[in-house]
């Protein structure tokens, strides 16, 4: 039992990685092929779309970091696995699932707010800020899930 | 690609095109300027327009529009809702091909483009009789219109035939593509065009019969009505067209037909505003090419009325709403 626990655990770590990489890539595919578009009428803009584009990438680096930290602390990275419960995985694996879930939904979210904002750097480029900050709202729902998730993981007894 | 983020790239290309959309400062000066020749300078001093060498200002307003479609379906290629934008063009061609077998002449001088067929298998089709080889949405269409010119040699109903044609498929291929702004922009390109089918035939005292084949009915106004309505005269369809919706169309009618026409184009670009707030999709796509075509049409009477000295009065009250 203590290895399916270690399992679970680990799973929890993968997952974090993969849903949370998922939303980000299609976020920032997204907000690529919107920039691509603009840039081949006006090349100028290039740095502009490029800021919208890095945006919905953050999500699969708080699903890393999530991941990363969740091995530590079960040990797989560093001095070497501990014994877990199925309940302690269990919560291991609980403590991922914020991110992740909320990681894969927001990156698309975020992909799709920033891809319309790359339209506010194409027609008036002065405002190009405000699409900036109104992607960026949809990041306050990743960070509070990466904030839970890192909690979690610092609390679970082992 | 889910669908509601499609062409994603095409209309963050549309939008930073947009900006070069003509303004309504940029009409004034154009308005303004003494003749003909000055509205080359002034476009491309706006350094929004680019005329190529030893294309002449018309020539460039002809092939401008081809150009705009040509970048719109390069990155939209064989999209169903896009290509009812060119219906209208594709049957006017079918007309003017139909015509030239008749009349024993060639048909190319009468094109317009852009256009979804390839022009000279049109020409072939049509020469052939092959009516079946035809694309689906205008095969019947021209079986029909041939017969009527065969048979009858009565040039206007074949023409009111395939111009009914016209606004049929365009509401057939939107209701198929499923998109609520191609129904909307058919319904409303319908309406006005059996607005004035409809005062035209009231005027001319046509036929039930030739009212039947002519106009085609949509959401917005039903042929039934329609019909009966221009069957009772004109004061008694402008007094019936002031009972609808359109109540305004009656007004411009009254006033002459080139202020219908506005109204029409001016209805059109009023549909293809509400895109702006589309960030995805198919509709900003449409919307642009929309603008350009009413710029495009701007431009024309611009060049025309400065070619035939007209007061700058009538061309301010003959530009259609801008887009920007």
């Amino acid at each position: 039992m203590s290895n399916l626990g270690l399992s679970l655990a680990v799973l929890g770590a993968a997952f974090a990685a993969l849903f949370a990489g998922i939303g980000s890539a299609r976020g920032v595919g997204l907000v690529g092929e919107a920039a691509a578009g603009v840039v081949s009428v006006d090349p100028s803009k290039f740095s502009k779309v490029l800021i919208l584009q890095l945006l919905p990438g953050t999500q699969g680096l708080y699903g890393l970091l999530t991941a990363i930290l969740l091995l530590s602390r079960i040990g797989v990275i560093g001095s070497g696995a501990v014994d877990l419960t199925l309940n302690q995985g269990l919560m291991f694996f609980a403590a991922s699932l914020p991110i992740a879930i909320v990681g894969l939904f927001s990156g698309i979210a975020q992909g799709r707010a920033a891809a319309a904002g790359v339209g506010i750097v194409a027609k008036k480029p002065d405002q190009s800020s405000k699409g900036v900050i109104m992607a960026a709202m949809v990041e306050t729902y990743a960070i509070l899930a990466l904030l839970v998730s890192i909690l979690l993981i610092y609390n679970i007894n082992i | 690609m889910s669908n509601t983020t499609g062409y994603a790239t095409a209309v963050a290309a549309v939008r930073a095109l947009e900006s070069s959309l003509l303004s309504k400062s940029d009409i004034d000066r154009l308005t303004a300027a003494s003749k003909k020749s000055e509205i080359a300078d002034i476009l491309t001093g706006s350094g929004k327009y680019t005329l190529p060498d030893g294309e002449s200002i018309g020539e460039f307003i002809d092939s401008e529009l081809e150009r705009v479609w040509n970048f719109i379906s390069g990155y939209a290629p064989g999209d169903k809702a896009l290509s009812i934008l060119l219906y209208r063009n594709d049957f006017h061609n079918l007309k003017a091909a139909l015509k030239a077998l008749i009349m024993n002449s060639e048909p190319q001088r009468y094109f317009i483009t852009p256009t979804n067929l390839d022009l000279g298998e049109l020409c072939a089709t049509v020469t052939a009789r092959d009516f079946g080889s035809l694309p689906e949405y205008m095969s019947e269409a021209a079986e029909k219109t041939y017969g009527i010119l065969t048979e009858t040699l009565d040039g206007q109903l074949a023409d009111a035939c395939v111009d009914c044609a016209a606004m049929r498929a365009m509401q057939l291929s939107a209701e198929e593509a499923g998109s609520g702004f191609m129904k909307k922009y058919a319904a409303l390109i319908t309406v006005g065009s059996d607005i004035k089918t409809a005062y035209r035939c009231s005027r001319m005292n046509k036929s039930a019969l030739f009212a039947e084949s002519a106009i085609c009915g949509s959401t917005e106004l039903d042929k039934a009505s329609l019909v009966n309505a221009s069957l009772r005269g004109t004061e008694s369809f402008l007094s019936w067209l002031s009972s609808t919706a359109y109540a305004e169309a009656a007004e411009k009618l009254s006033e002459s037909t080139a202020s219908f026409e506005k109204y029409c184009d001016d209805m059109i670009i009023s549909l293809a505003e509400e895109a702006k707030l589309k960030a995805f999709g198919v509709e900003p796509l449409a919307a642009y090419f929309i603008a350009k075509e009413t710029e495009i049409k701007n431009l024309r009477i611009l060049v025309t009325c400065k070619e035939f000295g007209a007061d700058n009065d009538i061309i301010t009250e003959r530009m259609r709403k801008l887009y920007v």
